[in-house]
């Protein structure tokens, strides 16, 4: 089977400091990704470099057959790559619908001439997002649909998680990068969220999904394939309770647990 | 800015009402700042325009009824507002100096509009909209002069020159960002003003003159107009071509803003990163934001030149920038009418606070300072999208 | 020809000497002029580290510096140089007081704000500043004359003669920027606000945001864009109310060339658009009328190439 993403030995370097040393691993269409590993291990600077904001010191990233290595962000999405931020990157003085209406912008073609001379194609286009990003509001937990008038800035902390999984898959992706969803939820909302991802993949059975998270009932309840990295190097890799197991990916985390005691 | 949608939407009858009265009122109003001399008056206008943004600020709900009863009978709305704009010349009759206010004041309020997409729809800074504004009016007034090109063969022409030079001061807001490029669309003010005041082909600090005035169907635009018998001063041609061309920026305004291009704008204003993350392409949304700025402002140029028929260096400095900046901040970021509004009030305020004259630029200051210190969202904040679909 | 040749080598020589006695001359000149532009920047740069604001009347603030010593001056009516001493020094205060209110009353409101209200604002200020000038100062509306601090010929440099005027900038600056450096470096007050502009959140953490760091960097920057201002009055030998606008830009652009929030910068800035000026003036035709179309296209080149100046450096947002 051919690899959706397929990531080779990337090494992302600031400096004199190696945020991501090496990595690889490839993902096929429709299959979960949880990517573990302690604060600062470069989980997230991973993400960056799939989705274009940095482009890899070296290695190769390759998505749906195509080499998109240090491919401008912009460019990234348009191929199917959608992504959420860990602190939640929303356009906060824009309504809840406008942010997911952004979200379409891939999906939608309406240039300067067209808004200019054709507002009826225009509107009709518009129309079309409002509508769909209502569906999308609706679909998830929460009440998001209810609020969206407001601006995104005053949601609540879950909502506004919700809100931007709602906007990245606004732009209807291949591959969904989730960078700690859960975060500031508290447990029924954690919950939430897994039956909203679960029910996401039951209706979208091709959509592939990297998840990095820190709660562990989030990725034992996917059927998932487990990433650990600790500074910046992949550690192990394999199914949930191999992975669990890994003396070396205990003592990242313990090693970090320690610290902080 | 949080507050929830109004549930009802007002009657057809309510929503009528409502349109005419507020712009009739609006019209009065206009018309009274126009007339007034002396500082009492305009103190008494200025306070009673003060009462009313004190009450908008209490009620809210005034505002929301305005944008709902717009919404209600949009045909009612535009109608009035045309009838308004035409009529309006025949009120001020023969007082040419009233209709040069409300000439140059519509000017700047095409100006305004112009830069609202980038300071306010994109929250880029650009210190040159007075330069293309210049260029719109001097390869006009050049096309012209030289080779006797027709007022309305020079409008796309000056308006395709002022674009190239938007896209050159855009594009290197590709890389630099706030004060850096604010430096950079600086620096290109100050060398395209230099340039004009040292070529001598533009007639070096002395500027063109003798620009013709323009004619249609025969009629030129430096005769009065007669109109059904009632006969208007000259400068009621430009008053109406002026509006026109309000009506020309409010349309492209209106579409831009409405259409995924102005959320991509809005987009890039709040969060840039986030923005590309959706897959907006932030350098050419910024680059485009210069360009229909410049575009805009060449038309307001050009009319400019060929109104006043002599322009000089002096008319596009960096102030003139300045203040252009001072009418989209005082305003209202983002909102078609505050913009208008501000362009309005910052064009006439001053000529009206003659009695002061000398302290007009003091004033001025004083009055942008504060503005950004207790108001800095303007008179008319920016208001959320409405979809109209309050299920 | 070949007797025209030799006949043509005499003459020549004292073309040459011409040509290296201008060069000298306009070198000078250069250092003269980068040194003001320098002592301006540094303000610019000073103010831009702490609050991440541009104060775009800080060169209208400088430029009251010859106003108020000229008022002093005449107030003080005697003619003595010990009284214009104290009239230049009394000036030098007052404008750094000037900048600590203007700090207080205005541009500190705009510390938070996006970058465009603060940028804004206090070009507002600036119109402010100059309308005050022109309207409150008797005669404001015209140029007054300024007198040279010190005249005569220090000494020689391969027959150029080189201005008392040029040695008193170039010490001065010299001096200044060596003084700010050891308070910089050295004393508690100048460790807080190196370290509230290096890293303003870590700053603000640390409970640096307190009052006397925004002070003494205003009235520091003011006091330098004093000295500034009475140096470029003295060097024009008048001093106009509009003279901010332009001591301003200049001052601005090197700032930002150099790479704001950087002293090196600052003065690298400074010595670079004064030498382009410079330039410009000697070797282009007509250059004197269209050197500011220089210094802004080098401006704009620099930006292009190095968006964060060229000692600047380029700020990486975090992700």
């Amino acid at each position: 089977m051919s690899a959706l993403l397929d990531v080779k030995g990337v090494t992302m370097r600031f400096g004199g400091l190696v945020a991501v040393n090496d990595v690889g691993f490839s993902l096929a269409k429709g299959e979960v990704l949880a990517v573990i590993g302690p604060n600062g291990a470069g989980k997230s600077t991973l993400f960056n470099v799939i989705t274009g904001v940095y482009r890899p010191t070296a290695g190769k990233v390759s998505f749906d057959g195509a080499d998109i290595t240090g491919k401008p962000a912009y460019e990234v999405v348009e191929r199917g790559i959608a992504r959420t931020f860990q602190s939640s990157r929303l356009f906060s003085d824009l309504s809840v619908l406008d942010n997911v209406i952004i979200g379409m912008h891939t999906r939608t073609k309406t240039g300067v001439l067209d808004a200019l001379f054709r507002p009826g194609a225009s509107k009709r286009e518009m129309a079309a997002c409002v509508e769909k990003a209502e569906a999308l509001l609706k679909a998830g937990s929460g009440d998001l649909h209810a609020q969206r008038y407001r601006p995104a800035g005053t949601l609540a902390q879950a909502d506004r998680r919700r809100l931007e999984i709602a906007r990245a898959l606004a732009s209807e992706p291949k591959l969904l990068l989730l960078d700690e969803p859960s975060v500031g939820m508290d447990e029924v909302e954690t919950d939430a969220l897994v039956a909203d991802i679960k029910r996401l993949r039951s209706k979208n059975p091709d959509l592939s999904v990297i998840l990095i998270e820190h709660d562990m009932r989030v990725v034992e309840a996917f059927p998932t394939h487990v990433m650990c990295i600790d500074y910046g190097s992949r550690i192990a890799e394999g199914n949930f309770e191999t992975v669990r197991a890994d003396p070396r990916v205990q003592e990242a985390y313990l090693g970090k647990a320690a610290a902080h005691a | 800015m949080e507050r929830p949608m109004p549930s009802g939407a007002p009657s057809v009858a309510t929503a009528s009402l409502f349109v005419v009265a507020s712009q009739l009122a609006g019209a009065v109003f206009l018309y009274l700042v126009l007339k007034a001399e002396g500082g009492w008056q305009v103190i008494g206008l200025l306070a009673l325009l003060g009462a009313g943004f004190f009450l908008l600020e209490k009620k809210p709900r005034i505002a929301d009824l305005a944008m709902a009863s717009m919404a209600r009978v949009p045909l009612l709305a535009v109608a009035m507002a045309a009838v308004v704009v035409l009529a309006f010349p025949f009120a001020v009759g023969s007082n040419t100096y009233m209709l040069h206010l409300l000439i140059v004041a519509q000017l700047y309020a095409v100006l305004a509009l112009a830069l609202n997409f980038q300071l306010g729809s994109a929250n880029i800074p650009n210190f040159a909209t007075g330069a293309s504004y210049g260029i719109g009016a001097y390869v006009s007034a050049l096309l012209a002069i030289n080779f006797g090109v027709s007022f309305w063969l020079t409008l796309p022409v000056a308006a395709l020159a002022a674009t190239l030079f938007g896209f050159l001061i855009g594009i290197p807001s590709m890389r630099t960002r706030d004060t850096y490029l604010a430096l950079v669309t600086i620096a290109f003010g100050v060398v395209v003003q230099q340039l004009l005041n040292n070529f001598d082909f533009t007639g070096g600090p002395n500027g063109l003159v003798g620009i013709p005035a323009p004619s249609l169907f025969g009629h030129s635009f430096a005769d009065p107009l007669v109109i059904f018998g009632h006969k208007l001063p000259s400068q009621a041609n430009f008053y109406y071509l002026a509006a026109a061309l309000v009506a020309v920026a409010i349309v492209t305004a209106r579409r831009l803003h409405g259409s995924r291009i102005g959320l991509a704008w809005n987009a890039l204003r709040a969060d840039e990163i986030a923005a590309r993350a959706q897959g907006i392409n932030v350098a050419w949304y910024k680059v485009l934001a210069f360009a229909v700025d410049a575009f805009l402002a060449a038309f307001a140029g050009t009319i400019y030149a060929f109104y006043v028929s002599y322009i000089s260096p002096d008319n596009f400095t960096f102030l003139v920038s300045v203040t252009i900046m001072t009418m989209v901040i005082v305003g209202g970021m983002d909102n078609i009418f505050g913009v208008i509004v501000g362009a309005f009030l910052l064009t006439i305020l001053p000529e009206k606070l003659r009695a002061f004259s000398d302290y007009r630029l003091l004033f001025f200051g004083i009055v942008i300072i504060g503005f950004l210190m207790i108001r800095p969202q303007g008179l008319f904040p920016q208001r959320m999208r409405d979809y109209g679909s309050h299920s | 020809m070949r007797a025209g040749g030799t006949l043509l080598m005499r003459p020549l020589q004292p073309e040459i000497w011409r040509m290296a006695e201008l060069l000298i001359q306009q070198m000078l000149n250069w250092i003269t002029l980068g040194c003001i532009y320098a002592l301006l920047a540094i303000g610019f740069s000073l103010i831009f580290g702490i609050l991440n604001v541009i104060h775009f009347s800080h060169g209208d603030v400088a430029m009251t510096a010859p106003f108020i010593c000229l008022a002093l001056a005449t107030f003080f009516g005697a003619t003595s140089p010990y009284w214009l001493v104290l009239a230049l020094v009394l000036a030098i205060l007052a404008v750094g007081l000037l900048g600590v209110v203007l700090d207080r009353v205005v541009i500190r409101q705009f510390r938070d704000a996006p970058a465009m209200m603060a940028l804004v604002a206090t070009v507002a200020l600036g119109i402010v500043i100059r309308e005050a000038i022109r309207h409150l100062y008797p005669e404001g509306s015209n140029p007054h004359a300024f007198p040279r601090l010190v005249s005569g010929v220090a000494f020689e440099v391969a027959g150029v003669p080189v201005n008392w005027f040029s040695v008193l900038v170039t010490v001065l600056t010299v001096a200044l920027i060596g003084l700010l450096f050891v308070f910089l470096r050295m004393t508690p007050l100048g460790l807080r606000i190196r370290a509230a502009s290096e890293d303003r959140v870590v700053a603000r953490m640390m409970g640096i945001r307190d009052g006397r760091v925004f002070r003494a960097t205003f009235f520091i920057a003011s006091a330098i864009g004093a000295v500034a201002g009475l140096l470029f009055a003295s060097y024009a030998g008048v001093t106009r109310f509009d003279f901010g606008i332009m001591a301003g830009l200049l001052g601005f652009s090197a700032a930002v060339i150099g790479g704001l929030g950087s002293m090196p910068g600052a003065i690298l800035g400074g010595l670079i658009i004064a030498g382009i000026e410079v330039l410009a003036q000697t070797f282009v035709p007509d250059g004197a009328s269209y050197r500011l179309v220089f210094v802004f296209l080098l401006v704009i080149a620099v930006l292009i190439f190095r968006p964060a100046g060229l000692l600047g450096r380029p700020v990486m947002e975090k992700v």
